[in-house]
């Protein structure tokens, strides 16, 4: 289920859920990816969320607030959050903002953050895929 | 870090604007500007939406407008066709509550000022011809005679200059002037309006003459905003004001026009040759600043330009009617916006950008005007 055409994709894999932003996207379509995915931690109880972002040009600081509030109440949920594909200008610019993605954790890419989920969430209560340790 | 290119006049050269290709594209209508009225058809929607209550009657409104900007997508200047749109659906909706009849003929007869096509009707021409007679009256006595030689016995403008011992290039320059003076005197005179401020009549002259200096001088962009008989008169001259590619405005009402606002800004910067890392710096200042706009005032615009001077760079003027700000310096100080608060995303604008200042009047609105420039830092 997506938010809209090919704005935004999320797929479901095991425990984890993959979202994919695949192009710019208003304050309203990012406040309703931000629902959806909320609402897809909840029902399929995820462990894990990765927000793939290397479509985005700019993280602004609506962008990103709405990063870190998906993290938060991820977590609170019992799901850890990490955000890859974040374009180097972009974090670059995001620094700059004086924003920052605060407790989330980022990787360069899907397959890092998914090791990164692995490793974080291996020997935790629920089994998960195996996968290395990465360094936290 | 990235300074900007040497090579920006081949890629000012390569730069087509969707719009213009309209002009050469078959079938006649381009499919992008299919995409640029699908753009700005919240917006129509929305403006007239606020003025017209019976929906059935705003849906005939929101289509007639989007009709009208279709045939004059190729008369209007590249990054006009949002504004243009405003002033048409802002006119639209004039139309139903005046004569409808009277107005919807002096539309066409804009249309050209010196052929007008109104074929079967005398008293539209002789309504025409005194229109155009009272215009010829206002200018000066040399601006009518200089215009006239040039326009009705085809003088030329070398010829001219000797005859008034001075350059072709003055004459030319003065042609232009008399030109657009004449536009806006003929708008009046067919309207049967007097401008209800002082400030009406340079507005207009600068819309004219597409003397962008003088635009800015005059705050033209503002007083459209707040005059709605220079809205409403501006069509015409918008459509006709010389064309320049190194400005763009993105009229700012709701989120998608914070989104369409950077992504032009980014354009237009990319064709001074800043690097990737600039790009991305302005591109999400606009962002904060148009948001700003969308959160506090509701509606407003981002003009982004080009400049040559005092250097190359780009500078972004966001602007709106809002409520304005009471305390700019706390507004700009660091912790103190919140998403709630007033002031939210300039203190972020103004650490990505190399000049940043705002002006701000209580009830008024806020403007604020940024700039970066080429191969800082
Ligand atoms: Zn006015």
């Amino acid at each position: 289920m997506t938010s809209g055409p090919k704005l935004v994709s999320i797929l479901r894999q095991g425990s984890y859920l993959i979202a994919s932003i695949h192009t710019a996207l208003d304050d309203t379509q990012m406040d309703r990816f931000r629902e959806d995915l909320i609402e897809q931690i909840g029902r399929h109880r995820s462990r894990g969320v990765v927000i793939d972002v290397a479509a985005l040009d700019v993280l602004d600081s609506f962008g990103t607030r709405t990063l870190r509030t998906i993290g938060e109440v991820a977590r609170l949920r019992g799901a850890l959050t990490v955000v890859v594909g974040i374009q180097p200008d972009v974090a670059l610019a995001m620094v700059a903002l004086g924003m920052s993605t605060g407790a989330i954790a980022t990787a360069l890419d899907l397959e890092e953050g998914l090791e990164y989920l692995n490793g974080r969430l291996a020997g935790g209560a629920v089994s998960r895929p195996a996968g290395r340790v990465p360094p936290p | 870090m990235t300074g900007c290119g040497a090579e920006v006049s081949g890629t000012q050269r390569a730069y087509r604007p969707p719009v213009e290709a309209a002009e050469t594209a078959d079938p006649p209508v381009a499919a992008d500007v299919h995409a640029a009225l699908a753009a700005i058809v919240p917006i129509v929607r929305r403006i007239v939406a606020a003025r017209v209550p019976d929906r059935s009657t705003a849906d005939d409104l929101v289509q007639e407008t989007l009709v009208r900007v279709l045939a004059a997508a190729d008369r209007i200047e590249p990054g006009m066709l949002e504004p243009y749109a405003i002033v048409t659906a802002r006119n639209v909706v004039a139309s139903l509550w005046r004569e409808q009849d009277r107005h919807r003929r002096n539309e066409h007869r804009m249309v050209d000022l010196l052929a007008p096509e109104s074929p079967d009707a005398d008293l539209l021409a002789r309504e025409e011809q005194s229109a155009v007679a009272q215009a010829l009256a206002r200018l000066s006595d040399r601006e009518r005679a200089t215009l006239l030689a040039h326009e009705v016995s085809g003088q030329d403008t070398r010829s001219l200059a000797a005859e008034l011992g001075s350059t072709a290039g003055a004459v030319a320059a003065q042609l232009n002037r008399a030109r657009a003076r004449l536009r806006v005197e003929y708008l009046l005179a067919s309207e049967r309006v007097e401008p209800p401020t002082d400030r009406c009549r340079p507005v207009l002259l600068a819309l004219s003459g597409g003397d962008r200096r003088r635009q800015r001088e005059v705050d033209a962009a503002r007083h459209l905003l707040e005059c709605d008989l220079c809205a409403r008169l501006s069509q015409p001259l918008l459509q006709r004001a010389a064309t320049r590619e190194d400005r763009i405005r993105i009229a700012i009402g709701s989120d998608g026009d914070i989104v369409a606002a950077r992504q032009a800004a980014r354009e237009l910067a990319s064709r001074l040759g800043f690097g990737r890392t600039d790009l991305t710096l302005i591109a999400t200042a606009v962002s904060e600043v148009a948001r700003n706009i969308v959160r506090f005032a509701g509606s407003g615009e981002v003009v982004v330009e080009l400049l040559d001077h005092p250097r190359r760079g780009v500078q972004v003027v966001a602007r709106d009617t809002g409520p304005g700000i009471s305390d700019v310096e706390q507004a700009l100080t660091d912790g103190y916006s919140t998403y709630s608060g007033l002031g939210l995303g300039l203190p972020g604008a103004r650490r990505l950008m190399d000049e940043f200042a705002v002006a701000s009047e209580v009830g008024q609105g806020t403007t604020a005007t940024m700039t970066k420039w080429c191969g800082e830092r």
